[in-house]
């Protein structure tokens, strides 16, 4: 059996009598852009809720590098390398985009607490590297002519690249995206797309829900289609795009 | 901090120091309240840090003045008072919020309410404390052999002990638990995401609080000569919000400052202060809510800090000894 990097095993998600999640069963390969597709309601966001400990899972069990983490808290799920951007853009409005990823920094620059309070020599190379580190990830999603801006006046599409940015300033093994391409014209899809598969050339995996069916089409290495909280259907692109299944579940049975 | 600024800091510093000399009597032992307002203000800011509104201020500033009163008349030096009220606070303050603090904001909110409330009761009615009428006859306190005691000294050791507290606060807020609480009040869900413990940093920032305020406590109680059960009530606790509210939200650090000063200095002068005050706070409030809704602080940053902007001797004075070309305001 082949080591996968994130396994989910007959999950279950429900919300009083609304079963959102229904025995799922995912794996998510080391290295891989997995496509999360699924019709509104498919429970695409409820399942990267209870990966990122959002929600707590009603059963089942997810398995992180061998090691269950279905009962941690996001932060300590954050720390062991799970990051995400969210589907609403949460940001820090009021500070600068720097400011946002500088934010995002904050497990990685470890000075110690104290030594950082009292401003120490080490503390403040830490905080250097960091700006530096900050600048070359605003640099990679094409924001560093928006450096200096306040994160919450930023155009819509620009935001999903922020919330990336500072997803991935947390250094993960799994960067899961939730809809990062809404919202973008065109040319800005085209890059994004780029530089998501630029990210999993990094050795990051990546997960993507979106809408928009040529982009999961065109960026994923495999997809897991979800409908009603059920999986109906897993595989490249190609088998996807020809599964009767799955055009039914997008397009209803008028459309076969 | 820009050379501007600290200039800036450095006059102000000064005027502090030479107030005293300058006015009367009376108006330093309302300078002397005020610093001591200022401090409990500045914790409810640093509370707000982390998004959690604090209506227990009032409870820990009685037990840092409660603990000062009873050890120094049994004779222990006013510094380690203090010391122990702040660590007392800190024990006590642990053990309590390690209830409500996993829980969340609204949690915690009612939680501190009903806490200031049964504090206050436990002074009144707990004979180790002197009932209602309080533990009086504090001795004043002392370096080596001198004695603090005139109102001018009194509001010096006032103002070391606010001095101390801005500094760090200042230096926190600049830092990386800084930023970190700056990410939970402005984005709870994100600052999970990027692996921040909520719960944690939220207890450190109380637990810091704490400490300051008991100090505040302490320190009052040695110029107030007295612990009195109504001095430390519900409604001081809702007074520190005023200040803030009237200094404005934005600024932690000047916001309760000025809030404390304005809501101090006017009430004593227009001798309506024991009355009427809970009134004409309620007045103020909703005035300041309609009129200015960001506070003093945030009428300035929209109206007088664009004019000064646009003048160029602001400019040049403002990058004066400025090496790197700092962001623009916005």
């Amino acid at each position: 059996m082949s080591m996968a990097l994130l396994e989910l095993k007959n999950l279950n998600m429900s919300f009083g009598k609304l079963q959102a999640v229904s025995n799922l069963d995912m794996n998510v390969n080391q290295g891989e852009i997995l496509g999360l597709i699924g019709p509104n309601g498919a429970g695409k966001t409820t399942v990267f809720n209870v990966i990122t400990g959002n929600y707590r899972a009603t059963s089942g069990k997810v398995i992180f590098k061998g090691e269950d983490i279905t009962k941690l808290a996001p932060h300590k799920i954050a720390q062991r390398g799970i990051a995400r951007s969210f589907q609403q853009t949460f940001l820090f409005q009021w500070s600068t985009v720097l400011d946002n990823v500088l934010m995002g920094f904050h497990m990685n620059c470890r000075a110690g607490a104290l030594k950082e309070f009292l401003h120490t020599s080490l503390a403040r190379k830490r905080d250097r590297e960091a700006r530096q580190e900050a600048l070359e990830i605003l640099d990679f999603m094409g924001l560093s002519g928006q450096k200096y801006e306040m994160a919450g006046s930023l155009p819509h599409g620009h935001q999903r690249a922020l919330g990336v940015s500072i997803a991935l300033v947390c250094h993960p093994t799994l960067l899961m995206l939730d809809e990062p391409v809404t919202g973008m014209n065109p040319t800005e899809t085209i890059e994004m797309v780029e530089r998501i598969r630029k990210i999993r050339d990094r050795g990051i995996t990546v997960i993507v829900v979106e809408h928009s069916m040529k982009v999961v089409m065109g960026i994923s290495d495999r997809i897991t289609v979800l409908n009603f909280g059920h999986k109906i259907a897993e595989g490249v692109p190609d088998e996807i795009k020809k599964n009767p299944e799955v055009i039914e579940a997008y397009l209803g049975k008028e459309g076969k | 901090m820009s050379r501007i600024n600290m200039v800036g800091l450095g006059i102000l510093v000064l005027l502090l120091l030479l107030l005293p000399l300058v006015v009367g009597g009376f108006m330093t032992q309302i300078a002397t309240t005020t610093i001591t307002f200022a401090m409990l203000g500045l914790a409810f800011g640093l509370g707000m840090r982390v998004g959690l509104p604090r209506l227990d201020i009032a409870a820990w500033w009685g037990v840092g003045g409660y603990t000062t009163a009873l050890l120094m008349k049994a004779g222990v030096s006013f510094w380690l008072t203090v010391l122990a009220g702040g660590i007392i606070a800190v024990i006590a303050g642990g053990l309590l919020f390690s209830l409500a603090l996993p829980r969340g904001m609204i949690a915690f909110f009612v939680f501190c309410m009903v806490l200031s409330m049964a504090i206050y009761q436990m002074f009144g009615s707990v004979p180790l404390f002197g009932g209602w009428g309080g533990t009086t006859g504090v001795p004043a306190p002392t370096i080596g052999s001198f004695v603090i005691d005139t109102q001018r000294e009194v509001y010096y050791l006032g103002l070391f002990f606010l001095m101390v507290t801005v500094t760090v606060y200042y230096l926190l807020y600049h830092s990386r638990i800084g930023r970190a609480w700056d990410s939970i009040s402005s984005s709870l869900k994100l600052a999970r995401s990027v692996g921040i413990d909520v719960v944690r940093y939220r207890m450190a920032n109380v637990l810091i609080g704490n400490f300051f305020i008991a100090v505040a406590g302490g320190f009052f109680v040695s110029y107030y000569r007295a612990a009195i059960p109504s001095i430390f009530s519900f409604q001081a606790g809702v007074n520190t919000m005023v200040y803030l509210i009237i200094g404005g939200f934005s600024h932690s650090l000047i916001g309760p400052i000025l809030g404390a000063i304005i809501a101090t200095f006017i009430p004593e002068y227009l001798r309506f202060a024991q009355t009427y005050q809970a009134i004409a706070s309620a007045v103020v409030v909703i005035l300041i809510l309609m009129f200015l809704p960001m506070g003093i602080m945030g009428w300035v940053d929209r109206r007088v800090k664009p004019w000064f902007y646009k003048r160029k001797w602001y400019a040049r004075l403002s990058n004066w000894g400025v090496k790197e070309q700092p962001k623009m305001p916005v």
